[in-house]
């Protein structure tokens, strides 16, 4: 206070009235948590919501029904074919072994039939672990050569029973699954992140090291990259 | 409550220290350089099932088979199909670039009517109904008249099933004018009918020779089937068998020989003639495969002594005779003609010399020698009946003249079709097909060509491309290309065995054109009458079906049918009847043209129906393609003679036309003979192709084959001056 | 888990190229061009811009005519070793883009991290690496023929010949799925090698004994892996590149041409290297 008071006292003539002082004090403090506040609110909230545009898949799949009704798990429809390479995403043909009519009363599976089946058309889903073009993913060496579990990288999807939304960033244009949802990038199991540092981190505990690479001592780039 | 100025300061720094504890920043960061990394607009290829569909190439005689890697029913690669009797796994430069031709500008994309003037390149697009309609009218109007035999058609190859259509539809129609371009089959039929006496070609068991003497034939520039050429080549490498390539340019296929013997150009029948002449003066000759040797001896002696010949052809005389030992002395030596890639027809003096020294050493139906062999004969269709109409056509003689009076001997004569239509010939053609063949980029004297184009009224082009041919019709009926259809395609390019390929669509067709076949079935039995009758099949692949009978099967599994042991046609040579026609000379007088320019081939290059893609140009040296800018390949003390120097400009002057090039200094030719590539100077196509180079066609005119009219020039006077 | 690395022995993939056989055709450059997405423009004459990840050059003997000889070599990309897998570029790249993989031998190029200041192809002593000045442009559908497993560039990055690594990828996706141990001589061979007619090219690992590549070469480990074959020579051997593709010619005026040598040096005399 004293000090408060020797300031009002200094300045001569100058009319810094010290009430003045402590409000100008406290609004600078004021600003300060508004600024940041805002600013926190505009980078953890808002941020988020501008930067990811949302679309749905055609139709909603139900994959839990699915799965009951196959033998050998997700693998029925997700296979590796003859050569190693993985199928990924089912093509009609697949599809129409079974639903050339509805099998079912909902009516995702009617616009299934109707606007694909029947024209022909492949659906064009969108896929939630598509990576960039950059990347070399090898299903045969993690799912056969690793023997990982799909959850590990793609989490329950198995149990959905309707697709969920289709998230993807603006500015890259891939998925919201490759960062993770939540936007400071932490996560919390092994499926809820997918970028280059989370194959490295699971590599890592897997105690995959490989010292191939000369100017990295790691695995040599085109392991993965193309 | 004052909102000042620091109040304002406070403000931004909370919002500083905010926003760097939020993930804005950083995440814009990351995501602007994951941008930056790769632009949304670089295309990213759609991945999927990998697929390999087998088929057979078809863009030049070769007849390799081919593997088609497609990703998702998408066409990616072309490999060579390996175990394949032709190319066993292995493909050339031009059966790579084949999806540059599926997919691309060039593309003629539905059938087209001509609006606006010839050449302008103004075009309707019309259905295939109406393009039927157009051209069954204007074919019915003309044979209703009486005059069928107006109508010619221009193909590129008269074996298979769909040149046969296109020769039957022509037959039952009433024109005699069915014309293939000009190949070097042309002298090889001719050459085996005059010296065998049998119908039949010439196959060359090229893998077991043990010395090989090439006479120009271009063994690493695309001759025979080029693939299988380029092993044979290597297997002469690693079998160290002798191979001496006569040519007066220091070719590819020169490069790789063991020897290469330059010559004066257009000599190589004397030289031929010269080394048998040593073989039957020194007695160095197995006579099992030779009749008339006896009277025929002295001629040649007489004609062809060793220092006469060295003379004629700048070979030295111990050269011909150490030639002549070598070649005689082999087990399995085998000569080859037809210069570069057999694109043109030899005289019948050179074909004839050359098998006469294969004859010379029994090498006729041997192991590593040459083969007599039939063509094929799998197309057994009943005789088109022919009504009055078509006999009447039938009747008159052949626009090019061939088959009568002094080109009795010639079956075909596209190099005469310019002269002939231009001077008006035995009558005005009024309709001109095209198929498979691009005339007026392709036969010698373009301008002489395009102007006889010009004379004739309706033009009808089934090419797949905008070819200089193409943009001078009126009416487009595009036919798919080589990957999009079923067809058969019958290999006859050298090989010893009959190989019959089966050309299977690998993608489903990309644009709204349609199958020849199709096209010709269609339009025959819009004819009505004895046309429709002489084509009683439903739709092509009925036809195809049924036409290869029991090799269908062998077809569909394994892409191709082989018959190994093929029985010859003739054992024995008739030295006999061995014509003494003089020397081809070229075109020009000694004195206004003091240079001599011979076209070469290359494979990156095609001089074919087929432009090239944009692959090849790119592959094509600088020294070949500068910018728009062609070279002409000249010896550095001409060019210095001339004052050129590497890189110049220079007008090139020849009796029929004139072009300007630029200079490559190149000691693999010798002084006084110019070279330039075939197969450049393209008016038509797209930007990567158009006005590159000079087409060595407008420059070069035909010089008849006295012995049976066929285009036999092998080059031309010219002049060379800086421009 | 697996380590199979653990176990084998570094390979070391690298080519022969007969130059008796090679004939000049370009089927290499063109089957390279369409197996990796190389884009093309109107005018490729100019040789410098022309992206040519394989390219044939045309050599001669400088003799007058009728001595005159050529000879042609197709030069991809050497995946020199250097000392250790110091290649030229790799020494400079700033960014990481390009490295050398011990395990195979293969110097890669990773696209996305290139921001293109083009060191290393000032550095590469072969004129092995290409720049993209302009984005490459697919002309009205034929974008349809690009393959999936070659990432095609934007402008602004460097590319250069891989030793068709994508296919050694998809031949471990076959090799993982049937459980063999690694991936055999045939079923990872370079585009190059599929394509050329004339069999003048011959891929494989050179530390193999199996293999066609290692018969043919015989690299001494010991000297710097020069070749044992007394037709074999390495362009610019003298640079201690420790390239991985041999030339072979059974023509002196060939082998010589494969570097800079003064008058009164021998054909094929490797001086130590000072260090």
């Amino acid at each position: 206070m004293s000090t408060l008071n020797k300031k009002a006292m200094d300045g001569d003539g100058k009319k810094t009235s010290g009430g003045k002082d402590i409000s100008a004090g406290g609004f600078i403090i004021l600003f300060f948590i508004i600024g940041f506040a805002a600013s926190m609110v505009l980078g953890w909230v808002i941020f988020p919501k501008l930067l990811y545009s949302q679309k749905q898949q055609p139709f909603s799949f139900n994959h839990a029904l699915h799965v009951e009704e196959v033998e050998d798990g997700c693998e029925s429809c997700h296979y590796f074919r003859e050569d190693g390479s993985f199928s990924g995403i089912p093509k009609l043909a697949q599809c129409t072994d079974c639903h050339e009519e509805p099998m079912g009363e909902t009516e995702d599976e009617a616009i299934f039939v109707e606007q694909y089946v029947a024209k022909e058309q492949e659906v064009p889903w969108l896929s939630y672990s598509r990576q960039p073009d950059c990347v070399f993913f090898s299903h045969s060496a993690h799912v056969i050569g690793a023997e990982m579990e799909c959850v590990a990288c793609h989490g329950h999807i198995g149990e959905s029973e309707s697709s969920r939304a289709y998230e993807y960033n603006r500015i890259t244009g891939y998925s919201r699954d490759i960062w993770g949802k939540n936007i400071a990038g932490l996560k919390k199991n092994s499926w809820d992140r997918m970028k280059m540092d989370d194959c490295a981190q699971c590599h890592k505990e897997a105690g995959i090291i490989h010292t191939s690479s000369v100017q990295t001592e790691r695995d040599a780039c085109f392991v993965c990259h193309k | 409550m004052k909102v000042d100025r620091r109040s304002f300061l406070s403000f931004v720094i909370g919002g500083a220290a905010g926003t760097a504890l939020s993930p804005l920043p950083w995440k814009l960061m990351d995501d602007s350089s994951i941008w930056s990394q790769m632009w949304p607009w670089t295309p990213v290829p759609p991945d999927g099932e990998v697929v390999y569909e087998d088929s057979t190439c078809s863009l030049c005689p070769g007849g390799c088979g081919i593997s088609v890697r497609k990703v998702d029913n998408r066409a990616v690669k072309i490999e060579g199909k390996p175990g394949h009797p032709v190319n066993d796994g292995r493909i050339c430069i031009l059966g790579l670039s084949g999806l540059q031709f599926l997919y691309g500008p060039t593309r003629i994309k539905s059938p087209m009517k001509r609006i606006g003037d010839r050449g302008e390149g103004k075009w309707q697009k019309i259905t295939w109904h109406e393009a039927d309609a157009i051209l069954t009218e204007k074919l019915s109007d003309i044979r209703n008249k009486g005059e069928a035999h107006t109508v010619a058609a221009i193909a590129g190859s008269d074996s298979g099933t769909v040149p046969a259509l296109l020769q039957r539809f022509m037959t039952a129609y009433g024109s005699p004018n069915f014309i293939r371009t000009p190949s070097f089959r042309d002298a090889d039929e001719l050459a085996v009918k005059s010296l065998f006496g049998e119908t039949g070609r010439t196959g060359y068991d090229v893998e077991n020779a043990d010395y090989v003497l090439s006479f120009g034939s271009g063994i690493a520039d695309g001759w025979g089937s080029p693939v299988r050429m380029f092993q044979a080549a290597s297997l002469w490498k690693e079998k160290n068998v002798t191979v001496v390539q006569v040519e007066p340019r220091l070719s590819n296929s020169a490069a790789k020989a063991t020897h290469w013997v330059p010559i004066n150009p257009g000599t190589e029948a004397d030289l031929a003639l010269g080394i048998a002449a040593v073989m039957v003066d020194r007695n160095m000759l197995d006579t099992g495969a030779v009749s008339g040797l006896r009277g025929w001896k002295s001629d040649l002696l007489d004609n062809y002594a060793t220092q006469k010949v060295s003379q004629t052809t700048g070979v030295a005389a111990e050269r011909i005779i150490a030639l002549a030992k070598g070649f005689a002395g082999a087990d399995h030596p085998l000569a080859l003609c037809g210069r570069g890639k057999g694109s043109t027809a030899i005289s019948l003096r050179e074909t004839a010399a050359v098998y006469i020294l294969n004859a010379l050493t029994g090498n006729i139906n041997e192991e590593g020698g040459m083969w007599a062999l039939p063509e094929t004969d799998y197309i057994q269709w009943p005789r088109a009946t022919t009504d009055q109409l078509a006999s009447a056509g039938l009747s008159q003689p052949r626009i090019d003249g061939a088959g009568s009076g002094r080109y009795i001997e010639a079956r075909y004569l596209p190099t005469r079709l310019a002269e002939s239509v231009n001077g008006g010939g035995p009558y005005p053609m009024q309709v001109l097909l095209v198929a498979g063949a691009n005339p007026c980029h392709d036969l010698p004297d373009t301008k002489g060509v395009k102007a006889a184009l010009s004379r004739i009224p309706f033009i009808v082009s089934f090419s797949s491309f905008n070819d200089e041919t193409a943009a001078m019709a009126d009416l487009l009926l595009p036919d798919h290309v080589y990957l999009e259809r079923y067809a058969d395609i019958p290999v006859e390019a050298g090989l010893t065995r009959q190989v019959i390929g089966l050309s299977k669509p690998v993608v489903s067709p990309q644009f709204n054109t349609r199958h020849l076949g199709e096209t010709l079935i269609t339009v025959a039995r819009a004819m009505g009458g004895d046309i429709a009758d002489a084509f009683p099949w439903d739709n092509y692949e009925t036809c195809l079906e049924e036409t290869l009978a029991e090799k269908w099967d062998t077809l569909m599994e394994a892409g191709v049918w082989v018959q190994d042991d093929v029985d010859p046609v003739a054992d024995t040579l008739r030295l006999a009847r061995q014509t003494t026609a003089p020397a081809i000379q070229a075109e020009g007088d000694v004195n206004s043209f003091p240079l001599l320019l011979v076209p070469y081939d290359s494979i990156q290059l095609t001089s074919g129906y087929i432009g090239e893609a944009p692959f090849m140009i790119k592959a094509v040296a600088d020294t070949v393609i500068k910018g728009k800018d062609g070279f002409v390949e000249v010896n550095p003390q001409t060019a210095s003679a001339a004052g050129l120097g590497e890189g110049d400009m220079a007008i090139l002057t020849t009796p029929v036309g004139e072009a300007r090039l630029r200079v490559h200094l190149f000691e693999g030719i010798q002084p006084g003979v110019l070279a330039m590539a075939r197969g450049l100077g393209h008016t038509a196509y797209d930007g990567y192709l158009a006005d590159k180079g000079v087409n060595v066609n407008e420059l070069i005119g035909p010089v008849e084959d006295p012995s049976s009219g066929h285009d036999a020039a092998w080059g031309i006077r010219a002049m060379l001056a800086k421009a | 888990m697996k380590h199979e690395q653990k176990h084998n022995t570094p390979m070391k993939y690298g080519m022969a190229i007969d130059l008796d056989k090679c004939t000049g055709c370009g089927t290499c450059m063109t089957a390279c061009m369409a197996e990796n997405n190389i884009p093309f423009k109107e005018d490729e004459s100019n040789k410098l811009l022309s992206i040519t990840w394989m390219r044939i050059f045309k050599l001669n003997n400088g003799k007058a005519f009728p001595d005159t000889d050529i000879c042609y070599l197709p030069r991809p990309c050497q995946h020199c070793e250097g000392h250790g897998g110091h290649s030229p570029c790799v020494s400079v790249c700033p960014a990481t883009a390009t490295d050398y993989s011990r395990e195979t031998g293969i110097v890669s190029q990773i696209y996305t991290r290139c921001f293109g200041c083009r060191y290393c192809m000032g550095a590469c002593p072969y004129h092995a690496r290409y720049f993209n000045w302009w984005d490459p442009v697919w002309p009205d559908g034929m974008e349809k023929y690009l393959s999936p497993n070659v990432s095609p560039r934007m402008r602004g990055v460097v590319e250069k010949c891989s030793f068709c690594f994508h296919r050694y990828q998809l031949a471990k996706n076959q090799v993982y799925l049937e459980g063999e141990q690694g991936v055999t001589e045939a079923a990872y061979q370079t585009a190059c090698t599929q394509a050329c007619p004339a069999g003048a090219i011959v891929f494989g690992d050179l530390n193999n004994p199996e293999h066609q590549v290692h018969q043919i070469v015989k690299p001494d480990p010991k000297n710097g892996n020069k070749s044992n074959n007394p037709r074999a020579f390495r362009l610019l051997e003298r640079l201690g590149t420790n390239t991985k593709v041999y030339y072979l010619s059974s023509r002196e005026w060939v082998r010589r041409a494969g570097d800079n040598y003064l008058p009164h040096e021998k054909t094929g005399q490797i001086a130590k290297p000072h260090h």
